[in-house]
């Protein structure tokens, strides 16, 4: 992987970027959703001839940016230029018939067409009323042909690797003569060897006069191709710099703005050596193996790792919503018998999902229903007959506690920001009495001022005894929050590291499965 | 590398469009289910004296009992996300059952009855059992399970009503309470008020307990949580396989004795009675707002539905509307009324 390089280590991209009148120029954006402004007074521009990053954090604005220039929805504020003439997007059929083609990170393709149908999908060539199979085999074939791929167009999709799949998303994106082009983290899912060829991929269309937004969280990848980047934070504009001009560590701190002490709370809890969860041995086959890990009263222990690691599948396993194969779970001295989550919450275990939309909440029920759900026995008499005035109380309690924003209890939890959909299930476990909680990605797709409340939360439990393990992608919030943390690869763990003795660095490196940085060379 | 994340989720899109409040539309869907009821109400008053009649009434409230219990079974499997084709193939098993055993056993009614009750609760656990364990789409396992008890209830009988049943088998779909008889002048009787209807009062009283379940117990909850999202239930402890199975069985079984109920009221039994009533069901729930998707859906609400497909059958026979043209307006009610639903549902 590359890890360790800098842009001093690398050839440098020839810069052809070439000046004059940009491409595409969007001026003081603004994009306000009920509840979040998502951009504020955001400008970009992008010229001919250039690969230009966007770069920012979750919850920067990126992906909100990239919408409105492809025309998914149009900014509350401000103006998109493009070719010189001022544009408004009713779709993104009308950006793309225009030439702003994107390439989604989940890609959009019928996996039960052949490539040579997708790429041609709602345009295909004809013949009378009858499609001419001939023509589209052959354009679709020309497309791959200019990128170079290897790919058949009689393939049915569904038979590609994502890289390939990644390709034919590029084709059809150059079949439509697009000149500018969004690349929403295309390297994210792709081997090194298949970055090598998306990178030649990228040269060619450069030289060709395309406009490339490249978006990604591998700033050491950025080297290769980027011409200019350009920084958004909390939904607002920090600065354009040559790539050249700029370095990884500049980038990072113009993203994250503060200093960590400012982001996260200071911590009140301190770690005893008291266990609460222990963990041993634990495998699920072919998923991960061998896991081992105590987590103790009052501290926040970590789990880090790169996507598919086995950090969401090891505290699934734990929660009894996957199956395990080996290894046995200890809770405050008893070991647990846990075949299902049922069997997991009655013992006081709680898993808050990565995916709180498809997993944590009940989307179409109300808060007081969505609080109660898991602890209904205490909100009900002996009958099974719920009584609302417990239930209200229970509900208005948490909603306190957690200093949830909601017009009533009854409001549908999906009218809801994110950071208060959050709390709701957070006071869901903690009406359930859960004596260990597994956040998984808490803060993904919520506002800064909620994690940091989230965060403050997360504090006080542990300092009340409860176990805290906190699932993250974000290195600064596990730098920032925790007080050790395990790093897994592969499904196992390759160390476990005092947070406070530890840097992005290390923790990075054995999440590449390099083992100790010592041992590196 | 400095970081390793995926693409942040997309900010919860705006729900653009609609002026209302969801408060307001489940008001406006409700009022428009009960809104068409008066309205049909009162212009069937006037097309026909004698459409508003006490006994007419009693008269529509007996026709309904059927497409209610359906209804009322239909509307709970639909609240968590499923559908039940079965009811109307598994009510006619169910009589069926009910009947050879009076005549070929030589049971008591009771007794008879309760065991087509169970036919039909057995049913329900096999559909269950289907969509939770087998994991089969419940379109798919209710379907084979309509063909399934058709076929049974077509071979225990030979294709042939089960008849001579004896006028006890009778009292259930024909019986009456609090009927007052006078003797006339004449020497004839003379019926004063006809009474309530034995499968009214049983429509009443279930629809009654059913909408106690689910408006007001946890297991009614956890119907909701299901249809809501199945997975966040799961992880919330929901017994998620287990509330499934019984609606199907609660589905089943009404269907069971909507089914004793029926051939009580023939006081024969009809292998090919209930055919195409799961639609009927089913349309009473959708009318009354229950979405096929799942996770929404009153009992008040498949009552008033299961009373406008009632009314618009007896009205229009009233004023001599051939039976054709019944179909084609029940039809158009149907799509008009999960019109307005797919407006209230509208992003």
């Amino acid at each position: 992987m590359g890890y360790g390089q800098t842009a001093g280590e690398q050839p440098r991209a020839p810069q052809s970027a070439a000046q004059g009148e940009p491409l595409l120029a969007l001026e003081n954006i603004t994009k306000e959703f009920p509840g979040v402004k998502a951009l504020q007074g955001v400008s970009f521009n992008l010229r001919r001839h250039e690969v230009h990053a966007v770069c920012g954090e979750n919850g920067a604005g990126k992906s909100t940016l990239m919408k409105i220039i492809s025309g998914v929805f149009p900014p509350t504020s401000g103006r998109i230029v493009y070719k010189g003439q001022p544009r408004q997007f009713a779709s993104p059929l009308e950006a793309e018939a225009v030439g702003i083609a994107i390439i989604h990170q989940e890609l959009n393709l019928v996996p039960h067409l052949s490539v040579a149908e997708n790429i041609y999908l709602a345009r295909e060539p004809r013949r009378g009323f009858l499609i001419d199979r001939r023509k589209l085999r052959a354009d679709a074939k020309a497309c791959l042909d200019r990128l170079g791929v290897a790919v058949d167009p009689d393939r049915l999709v569904r038979e590609l690797s994502v890289a390939q799949c990644q390709m034919v998303e590029i084709a059809k994106a150059l079949s439509l003569n697009a000149e500018v082009l969004i690349m929403d983290e295309p390297t994210s899912s792709l081997t090194e060897q298949e970055t090598r060829l998306l990178f030649k991929v990228i040269h060619d269309l450069k030289a060709a006069g395309v406009g490339i937004i490249y978006i990604s969280h591998r700033l050491d990848e950025m080297a290769e191709i980027v011409d200019r980047v350009t920084v958004l934070r909390d939904g607002r504009y920090v600065a354009t710099d040559d790539f050249a001009m700029t370095s990884v560590d500049e980038i990072v701190a113009r993203m994250v703005g503060r200093s960590l002490e400012e982001k996260f709370p200071e911590r009140t809890s301190r770690p005893t050596s008291d266990v609460i969860l222990a963990v041993r041995g634990l495998t699920r086959n072919g998923v991960f193996s061998d896991i081992d890990f105590e987590l103790r009263r009052g501290e926040i222990l970590g789990f880090a790792g790169l996507m598919g690691a086995g950090r969401t599948e090891v505290a699934r396993a734990i929660f009894g919503a996957d199956a395990i194969d080996a290894g046995t779970v200890t809770l405050e001295g008893r070991q647990l018998v846990i075949r299902s989550p049922r069997d997991a919450i009655a013992a006081g275990l709680a898993y808050l999902s990565e995916d709180r939309k498809a997993q944590g909440l009940a989307v179409k029920m109300p808060v007081d229903a969505n609080m109660t759900l898991a602890n209904m026995d205490e909100v009900s008499n002996r009958f099974g007959l719920i009584d609302f005035a417990k239930h209200a109380k229970a509900a208005r309690e948490y909603i306190d506690l957690l200093s949830i924003k909601t017009p009533s209890i009854k409001q549908p939890v999906r009218l809801l920001s994110g950071g208060n959909q959050q709390k709701i299930i957070i006071g869901k476990w903690l009406f359930r009495k859960s004596r260990v909680l597994f956040f998984d990605e808490p803060t993904r797709g919520i506002d800064v001022g909620a994690k940091f409340a989230i965060y403050k939360i997360m504090d006080e439990l542990a300092a009340e005894g409860i176990g805290v393990v906190l699932i993250s992608s974000e290195l600064p919030e596990i730098l920032g929050m925790t007080d050790r943390v395990c790093v897994f690869h592969h499904g196992r763990i390759t160390g476990v590291l005092e947070t406070a003795r530890t840097s992005q660095e290390e923790i990075m490196h054995y999440a590449s499965g390099y083992g100790r940085p010592d041992s590196r060379h | 590398m400095t970081m390793t994340v995926t693409t942040p989720p997309a900010k919860s899109p705006a729900r653009s469009g609609g002026r209302l409040s969801d408060r307001q539309k489940d008001l406006l869907q409700k009022f428009a289910a009960l809104g068409s009821l008066l309205v049909l109400i009162v212009v069937f008053s006037l097309t026909s004296s004698a459409f508003f009649t006490v006994n007419n009434g009693m008269t529509i409230a007996l026709q309904v009992t059927s497409i209610a219990l359906l209804g009322i079974g239909a509307t709970c499997v639909i609240i968590t996300g499923g559908i039940d084709l079965s009811v109307g193939s598994v009510l006619a098993l169910a009589g069926v059952v009910a009947a050879l055993a009076v005549k070929e056993l030589g049971m008591p009614v009771p007794i008879a009855m309760m065991i087509g009750i169970l036919t039909g609760s057995l049913c329900g656990v096999i559909n269950g059992v289907l969509v939770t364990k087998m994991r089969l789409p419940p379109f798919i396992a209710t379907l084979g399970m309509m063909l399934i008890a058709r076929g049974v209830a077509l071979q225990i009988t030979g294709a042939r009503a089960v008849s001579g049943l004896g006028e006890s088998f009778g009292e259930l779909g024909n019986g009456a309470l609090f009927r007052v008889v006078t003797i006339g002048d004449d020497g004839f009787p003379n019926v004063a008020f006809p009474g309530i209807p034995y499968p009214v009062i049983l429509m009443v009283v279930i629809a009654l307990a059913v909408a106690l379940m689910l408006n007001r117990s946890v297991l009614g909850r956890h119907i909701y949580a299901v249809g809501s999202n199945a997975e966040a239930a799961r992880l919330s402890g929901v017994n998620v396989s287990g509330v499934t199975c019984f609606t199907y069985i609660l589905s089943g079984s009404l269907a069971g004795l909507t089914g004793c109920v029926l051939m009580s009221r023939l006081v024969t039994a009809q292998p090919n009675e209930g055919v195409m009533y799961e639609l009927d069901a089913i349309a009473s729930a959708v009318i009354g707002g229950t979405s096929l998707i799942g996770g929404v859906g009153t009992i008040s609400g498949t009552f008033i539905g299961s009373f406008v497909i009632g009314i618009l059958r007896n009205g229009l026979n009233m004023n001599g509307v051939s039976a054709f043209t019944q179909q084609i307006i029940i039809g158009l009610v149907i799509l008009l009324t999960v019109w307005i639903d797919q407006l209230r549902n509208r992003r």
